[in-house]
C-alpha cells in the first residue's frame, strides 16, 4: 500500500507539473497576452491585472515560477479569477460539492443498478431476461448525453411540470428547516442525475453481468454447487462476491468519465458545479479558474483510484499479500 | 452384499454446441450407457484417460449435469437419484455424495479463508454453530496433514498438494456415504500419493464411507481399490478385482493402458495405443475401440460388443469385459517345448557325447500386438527356440499354437498357410538373401513363392514394403544387386521381405548383431515402428538387454534351454530376480542411449 501510495504522490506531481507548464508552452504565449496591450485578451482591470503578475510571475525564472506555484497549489492559493476578481480556490469551494453530490449520487445509483441487475442477467444467461437486458443496456449507454437529458427535460420538466427544469436550487429560496432544504436540492437533482445514472449504468451491467458469467464458470462455483449451497449463496456470495472485484476496479476508472459527463449535464441543466464553473471560463479565458479546475477535478479522480485500490485491497486477499 | 450405490445404463449426451446448429447434429456422448456397483466401505476405481467420460460420472452423480442430458439409474440405497430436481439434489450433495475435484488448485473461492471454506457445508448441512464448524474442519485438517496456519490461509497462499488436502478435508467434513475422489493425488509426489491415499481409505473407513477413485493412472490405483471399472470413449470395458486386472488385463485396450503406461524406472520408451481417442460426438461404429485394435475382425467395426464374463481368467472374482473375441488373444503360444540334439546332429553347439537338450520345458505366450524378447547369451538355446517357433526345427516335445492352431498338428498345406503369417528375420542378412539376386526380386520372391497377386501387384506390394523399411523405391534401387547394398540395407531389404506377406508375427533373431552401433539403433527402432502401426506381434531374440530394453513390452531370460526370469520389461531392468539376469544387466554396456 505504501508503494502505491507513492505511486499516487507521483501522479499527482506530475498532474501539477502539467498544470504547470501547459499554459506556459501553449502555441501563441495566451498567458502574456492577458498581460500585454496589444492583444486581444488583455485584462483591463488594473487591479486583476497586477494580481495576475503576481500569480503568474512570468518575468521571473521558470524554475522560481514553479516553486511559487507549488508553494500556492499546496497552500490552497490558485491564482485570482480574471472574470469574477474572486480567488479560484473560493470558486471552487462552491462549485466542487455540487459536483460531487451530483456524481456521486449517479454513480452509487447506477452501481446499485449494475451490480443487481448484472447479478441476476449473468445467473440466468443467455435466458430471454438477460437478452432483452443486455441489449437495452447498450442501447442506453450508446445513447448521447445531450439527447438523453434533452428528451428528461422536456418530458419531465417542460410537460410534465413535475421537476425544476435548471439550477442546482430555488434562487433566493430560504429554507425554514433542513429538511426543506434537502427537499429543494434534492427535487433539482433528479434529472441531471437520472441523466447521468443512464449514462453509466449500461458499461457497468455489461461489466457486471460479464464478469458473473466468467466467475460462474470457474471451478470453484463448481465445486460450491457440488457442496450443495442455495442458490441465493452461490449467487450472492460466492459469484457476486468474486464478480464485485473487476467491478471496483473499473468504477475508480470510470470516475473521470463519469467527470466529464457531469461538465456537459451540468451545462445542459444550468447546473452550479464544475462543469458550469469550466464551461463559463473557457468562454472568458479564465486560465487561472481553468486551471484549478483542471486540478481539483484531477485530484478527485486520483482520489477515487486510490478509495477503489484501498476498497479491491480489501474485497481481493489476493492483492494483500503478495 | 447390496449395493450402496448403483448405476445402471447411464447415459450423458450432451447437445451439440455450435453455430451452425441443425437437429441432427450429433451430441457428445461422454457416457453411454455404464453400469457398476459401489457396495458399502469398498473402494472402487473408475479408469480411463482425459475424455474417457470418467469425470463427467464424478458429475453425474452429484446432478451437476443439466438434467436433460442424464439418463439412466443411479440409486443411492435405493433411492432414485436421476430426475430430482435442484432442491432433491441439495440433499444428496456433499451430505450424502461427496466430492474432490481434479483441479483442487481453482476448487476453492479465491476470497474466502479456506477454514470457512470447509466449514462452509457443515453449517449449511448440519446447522453446526461457527464455532463447533470450525472445530471440525480443524479436526479434520489436521488428520489430513494440514495445520492452523493452513486454515487461516487464503487459498492462493497454498501450494498444490496443500490444496488437494484441504480439497479432501472438505469434501470429508459432512461424513458422506460415497467419496468421489477425482485424480486425488496428482499432485503429490509418489511416495506421498500411496500415503494420501492410505490416509484417505483410512478416514473413509471410520466414517463408513465407501471410496471412488477416479483415475487416469491404471497401474496406480489397482495397487490402492479392491475393484476397477475401466471406461473407454464413454463406454465400460473393463471391470473386475484390481490385482487380478493388473495381473492379467483382458481387454487389449486394459492392456494396452498398461503397457503404456511407464513407471519410475522402465528405461523403456513410453509407448502409447497406436491411434488416439475418437470424437465423442461421433464415435466409430461397433466396437468403439476397433480403430485402434490389434486384433480386431470384421465383426468389431459392425457389432458392439457387451460386457460379459471373461474366459481365461483363472481366479474366482467377477471378471467382465466388453470384446467380441473374449479379451486379448494370444498370437503365439508355446507349451512345454523340448528341443534336444545328437552329438552329431544338425546344430549343436557344444559337441557333447549323449546330446545335448538345447530347449527344456519352455513356456511361451506372445499377445497381439505385443513385443515380447527372449534374452540370453550364446549357446543359451535362443536361437533354437526361434527356429522351432517358425518352423524350421520340430519340437521333441510341447505344443505350438499359432492364433489358437496347433500347428505340429495341422495338414502340411494348412501350415503352410499358417507360416505365411509368421515371418522370420535371420540374424545375418548374407545368409539369408542369395547375393546374386536384385533387390526386387527379392522382396517380391515370397509372393512369387506363395502366388500371390499378379506381378504388377508383387511390384506394388514390394514397393509398398520397402517404403516402410525407409529404402528407396525407384527402379533404379529395384534393380540392385543384394551384394551391392551395405549391411544396414540389406538388413532392411530382409525385413521388407518379411512384411510382404503382411504377416501377424516377426520373429527376429538378433536382427542387428550385425550392424554398427548407430545403425543398430536405428533398425530397432523401425521394427518396433513398424509393429506398432501394423499391430503385429514381435518377437525378438537377442543377447543385448540394453538393446530390447528400448522396444520390449516384456523380457524373457533363457540361460542353458530354460527360461529363468519372465516379466515386464520395467520390471525385469529395474529389479532383475535372477542372478544371471543381474550378470546379464551388469554386462550390458552402459545404459546411455
Ligand atoms: S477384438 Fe474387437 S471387440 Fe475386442 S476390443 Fe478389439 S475391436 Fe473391440
Amino acid at each position: 500500500m505504501v508503494r502505491r501510495l507513492i505511486g499516487y504522490l507521483l501522479t499527482l506531481w506530475i498532474v501539477l507539473t502539467a498544470n504547470f507548464l501547459l499554459p506556459r508552452w501553449l502555441p501563441g504565449d495566451p498567458l502574456s497576452a492577458l498581460l500585454d496591450p496589444t492583444s486581444a485578451s488583455y485584462v483591463y482591470d488594473a487591479e486583476v491585472r497586477a494580481a495576475l503578475a503576481a500569480y503568474y510571475g512570468l518575468d521571473r525564472p521558470l524554475l522560481a515560477q514553479y516553486g511559487h506555484y507549488l508553494s500556492g497549489a499546496l497552500t490552497g492559493d490558485l491564482g485570482r479569477s480574471i472574470r469574477l476578481n474572486r480567488p479560484v480556490s473560493g470558486l471552487i469551494g462552491a462549485h466542487l460539492p455540487w459536483t460531487l453530490l451530483l456524481t456521486l449520487t449517479a454513480l452509487s445509483l447506477a452501481a446499485v443498478l449494475g451490480l443487481l441487475g448484472g447479478a441476476l442477467a449473468g445467473w440466468r444467461r443467455g435466458s430471454s431476461a438477460d437478452k432483452v437486458l443486455v441489449t437495452l443496456s447498450v442501447v442506453i449507454s450508446n445513447a448521447p448525453v445531450y439527447f438523453v437529458g434533452t428528451l428528461l427535460l422536456i418530458v419531465f420538466g417542460a410537460r410534465l411540470r413535475w421537476l425544476p427544469l435548471a439550477g442546482g436550487r430555488t434562487p433566493f429560496a430560504t429554507y425554514p428547516s433542513l429538511l426543506d432544504a434537502a427537499r429543494d436540492i434534492g427535487r433539482h437533482l433528479v434529472l441531471p442525475a437520472l441523466t447521468l445514472t443512464l449514462a453509466t449504468m449500461g458499461s457497468q451491467f455489461l461489466l457486471v453481468r460479464n464478469s458473473m458469467v466468467t466467475v460462474l464458470g470457474e471451478d470453484f462455483m463448481l465445486v460450491a454447487r457440488a457442496k450443495g449451497l442455495s442458490s441465493g449463496r452461490l449467487k450472492w456470495v460466492h459469484a457476486l462476491r468474486n464478480a464485485l472485484l473487476p467491478f471496483v476496479a473499473h468504477l475508480a476508472a470510470h470516475a473521470g468519465l463519469v467527470i466529464t459527463g457531469a461538465v456537459f449535464i451540468e451545462t445542459l441543466f444550468n447546473y452550479p458545479g464544475m462543469g458550469r464553473l469550466i464551461f463559463e471560463a473557457v468562454g472568458a479565458r479564465d486560465y487561472p479558474v481553468l486551471q484549478g479546475a483542471f486540478l481539483a477535478v484531477s485530484t478527485v479522480v486520483l482520489g477515487a483510484n486510490l478509495l477503489a485500490d484501498w476498497v479491491n485491497q480489501r474485497l481481493d486477499p489476493r492483492l494483500r499479500h503478495v | 452384499m447390496s449395493a450402496l450405490l448403483s448405476v445402471r445404463d447411464l447415459h450423458v449426451h450432451f447437445p451439440a454446441v455450435g453455430e451452425h446448429q441443425t437437429p441432427a447434429a450429433a451430441a457428445t456422448r461422454a457416457v453411454d450407457g455404464i453400469s457398476f456397483d459401489l457396495r458399502a466401505g469398498e473402494t472402487l476405481a473408475i479408469v480411463g484417460e482425459t475424455g474417457s467420460g470418467k469425470t463427467t460420472i464424478g458429475r453425474a452423480l452429484l446432478g451437476l449435469h443439466p438434467p436433460a442430458s442424464v439418463q439412466g439409474s443411479i440409486r443411492l440405497q435405493g433411492e432414485e437419484l436421476v430426475g430430482l430436481d435442484e432442491t432433491g439434489w441439495r440433499a444428496v450433495r456433499w451430505q450424502r455424495i461427496a466430492m474432490a475435484v481434479q483441479s483442487a488448485g481453482t476448487a476453492f473461492d479465491p476470497v474466502y479463508r479456506i477454514a470457512a471454506q470447509i466449514a462452509e457445508p457443515l453449517r449449511v448441512h448440519l446447522h453446526l454453530s461457527a464455532r463447533e464448524a470450525d472445530a471440525r474442519a480443524m479436526a479434520l485438517a489436521r488428520r489430513l496433514g494440514l495445520t492452523s496456519r493452513h486454515l487461516r490461509a487464503y487459498p492462493h497462499q497454498l501450494s498444490g498438494g496443500e490444496k488437494q488436502r484441504a480439497m479432501l478435508a472438505m469434501a470429508l467434513s459432512c461424513e458422506p456415504e460415497v467419496l468421489i475422489a477425482d485424480e486425488p493425488t496428482s499432485g503429490q509426489d509418489v511416495l506421498s500419493r500411496a500415503q494420501l491415499v492410505a490416509l484417505l481409505q483410512a478416514i473413509c473407513c471410520e466414517q463408513g464411507t465407501s471410496l471412488l477413485l477416479i483415475s487416469h493412472d491404471l497401474a496406480a490405483v489397482a495397487q490402492l481399490t479392491e475393484r476397477v471399472v475401466v471406461l473407454y470413449a464413454g463406454k465400460l470395458i473393463e471391470t473386475g478385482d484390481a490385482a487380478e486386472i493388473l495381473a492379467s488385463p483382458r481387454h487389449p485396450y486394459t492392456w494396452g493402458l498398461l503397457n503404456a503406461y511407464p513407471t519410475m524406472t522402465t528405461a523403456r520408451d513410453l509407448r502409447a495405443i497406436r491411434g488416439s481417442l475418437p470424437d465423442p460426438s461421433n464415435p466409430p461404429m461397433g466396437c468403439r475401440f476397433h480403430p485402434r485394435c490389434t486384433q480386431a475382425v470384421a465383426r468389431c467395426r459392425v457389432e458392439e460388443p457387451l460386457l460379459a464374463r471373461s474366459t481365461g481368467v483363472a481366479s474366482g472374482g467377477e471378471r467382465l469385459i466388453a470384446c467380441h473375441l473374449g479379451g486379448l488373444q494370444a498370437l503365439l503360444e508355446a507349451t512345454a517345448l523340448r528341443k534336444a540334439f545328437r552329438a552329431n546332429g544338425q546344430i549343436g553347439r557344444r559337441p557333447a557325447d549323449d546330446g545335448v537338450e538345447a530347449v527344456r520345458d519352455v513356456d511361451l505366450v506372445v499377445w497381439e500386438g505385443e513385443v515380447v524378447a527372449v534374452v540370453g547369451e550364446t549357446g543359451s538355446g535362443k536361437t533354437t527356440l526361434g527356429r522351432l517357433l517358425v518352423g524350421q526345427l520340430v519340437p521333441d516335445a510341447g505344443q505350438v499354437r499359432f492364433e489358437a492352431q496347433d500347428l505340429f498338428g495341422l495338414s502340411t498345406a494348412a501350415r503352410k498357410r499358417c507360416y505365411r503369417r509368421i515371418q522370420f528375420i535371420a540374424q545375418d542378412p548374407f545368409d539369408a538373401i542369395s547375393p546374386r539376386l536384385s533387390v526386387g526380386k527379392v522382396v517380391r520372391e515370397p509372393l512369387e513363392v506363395q502366388g500371390i497377386g499378379t506381378d504388377d501387384e508383387r511390384q506394388a506390394r514390394a514397393r509398398e514394403a520397402l517404403d516402410a523399411v525407409s529404402l528407396p523405391t525407384d527402379e533404379g534401387f529395384l534393380g540392385r544387386r543384394a551384394h551391392t547394398l551395405s549391411g544396414g540395407q540389406l538388413q532392411r531389404v530382409a525385413i521388407a521381405r518379411a512384411l510382404v506377406l503382411d504377416p501377424k508375427l516377426l520373429v527376429a533373431d538378433e536382427p542387428v548383431s550385425m550392424l554398427d552401433a548407430s545403425e543398430q539403433a536405428r533398425v530397432i527402432n523401425l521394427l518396433k515402428d513398424i509393429q506398432s502401426a501394423r499391430g503385429m506381434g514381435l518377437l525378438i531374440i537377442s543377447h543385448d538387454l540394453a538393446l530390447v530394453r528400448k522396444i520390449a513390452d516384456r523380457i524373457l531370460v533363457m540361460q542353458q534351454g530354460r527360461i529363468v526370469e519372465a516379466g515386464p520389461a520395467g520390471r525385469v531392468i529395474s529389479a532383475p530376480q535372477h542372478a544371471y539376469t543381474r550378470a546379464l544387466l551388469g554386462a550390458a554396456p552402459a545404459f546411455d542411449w
